[in-house]
């Protein structure tokens, strides 16, 4: 398992960090690819259910940012 | 989630506001780490 | 007890006379021993319908959300504090309330009962703390105390907190329980054998969702294992979605919960589901001095912002 990669999914804050997530990209700097974001209007958004999906189908993280 | 068993390093929270690249970068990289530790998630994952 | 029980049907049926309320919820003698069954009473001439005893541990709240009745219902100390609940959710007002409060001793525990004899249950009576159990030809004695429902032995709100008439003097309160050995218990374990422990737990589920059916707070007109679009949870016994439900369940009651025990009560497997609801009753507690339904003026935890609440990433 050597080249097992971790799949995180991410819900980021349309206004917070999905901004800052642009802006590193914009910016051009280097960060792991192993997250997989999912751009929410607000961290509001955010339910229980969406960890439990995530992990049931399949995630080895979550991370919920704000 | 950690009460239940799932290890506490696969969920994680954070606030970055929309002008802290870096800290975003930096907090990317954490937890990423963090949970490549735990290697990969067996428990929860409906199977089939 | 037997008391308990004139005093609620004489103040019923004058409440239904009086023309104060429209119905009175409470309880009726069940078709078995040791299950008495909610019931809704509206002529003053059916209030001799009403018991009280030891098994009337369903918490009645669950019969008030979005009811447009003037309503007399009776409420134990944990029904009183999911009436406070329901009126901070605005699921009922106060006005349409008028409250029957009683100062309660503790509900049995059937299933504690049944398995400590062994013969068909015919008939089970009290007397001041002991039940009595009858069978065909076989008689056993119990101390209540020993058949109390777990969540019982460890309550510190036996009297109502909101009420218009009491039918008795309020009840000794026993401050001096540990109310969380079995949480404990279970954050000491390292996170294989609570995933273990839980694991074994649910394995008899059969996802009737009869504990989401009597919780006072699970009213949600569609609830989250009936969606379908998106599916969140599949319908079957499958382990990951039994747990998935359970664990999702817990977290809606999350700083609404009063351990009232319905769930645990009206499970026809008897699994104790309060093994997740405790765990965050407990966080509450401990994070931010809540405990919940106590009265209607505090906002609960969960809609507002404290600038001394304890995890670091929201400040």
């Amino acid at each position: 398992m050597s080249d097992w990669e971790p799949k995180i999914i991410t819900f980021l804050c349309n206004w917070c960090s999905y901004g800052a997530a642009d802006l590193a990209g914009v910016s051009r700097m280097q960060y792991p690819a192993n997250i997989r974001v999912v751009r929410i209007p607000c961290t509001g958004r955010m339910s229980p259910k969406f960890v439990l999906a995530s992990f049931m189908n399949g995630a080895d993280g979550v991370w919920i940012s704000g | 989630m950690e009460h239940m068993g799932i290890e506490k390093d696969r969920l994680h929270f954070s606030w970055i506001s929309s002008a802290e690249a870096t800290k975003f970068i930096d907090v990317v990289t954490q937890v990423t780490e963090s949970v490549k530790a735990l290697g990969p998630a067996k428990k929860f994952v409906k199977a089939g | 007890m037997l008391t308990y029980a004139e005093k609620i049907r004489e103040l019923s049926a004058q409440l239904l006379r009086e023309d104060k309320v429209d119905m009175v919820i409470g309880f009726r003698k069940g078709s078995l021993p040791m299950s008495n069954e909610p019931c809704m009473v509206k002529n003053p001439g059916d209030a001799d319908k009403l018991v009280w005893d030891s098994n009337c541990g369903v918490n009645l709240a669950s019969y008030l959300t979005d009811r447009k009745e003037r309503i007399g219902i009776i409420a134990k100390g944990c029904d009183s504090r999911n009436i406070n609940t329901h009126i901070i959710e605005n699921k009922i007002k106060r006005e349409q309330l008028t409250i029957i409060g009683v100062p309660c001793t503790g509900m049995i525990d059937k299933r504690k009962v049944s398995n400590s004899v062994d013969f068909d249950i015919i008939e089970v009576i009290e007397e001041a703390d002991k039940v009595i159990v009858k069978g065909a030809g076989s008689e056993q004695t119990f101390d209540k105390k020993e058949v109390l429902r777990k969540n019982c032995e460890v309550c510190i709100h036996p009297n109502p907190v909101v009420y218009d008439e009491m039918v008795a003097e309020k009840v000794d309160i026993n401050q001096d329980v540990d109310r969380y050995a079995d949480v404990r218990e279970v954050e000491e374990m390292d996170s294989d054998d609570r995933w273990q422990y839980f694991e074994d737990l649910l394995s008899n589920c059969i996802r009737c969702y009869a504990c989401r059916n009597a919780c006072p707070l699970c009213y949600c007109p569609t609830c989250f294992v009936d969606e379908s679009q998106p599916q969140w949870l599949g319908k079957s016994t499958n382990a990951t979605d039994t747990r998935g439900f359970h664990f999702l369940r817990a977290y809606h009651c999350a700083g609404r919960c009063t351990d009232c025990g319905s769930c645990e009560t009206v499970c026809p497997m008897g699994i104790n589901m309060r093994a997740f609801t405790k765990k965050l009753e407990k966080d509450c507690l401990e994070n931010f001095e809540w405990q919940a339904g106590l009265n209607t003026e505090q906002r609960p935890p969960l809609d507002s912002f404290n600038p001394s609440d304890p995890d670091a990433f929201v400040k």
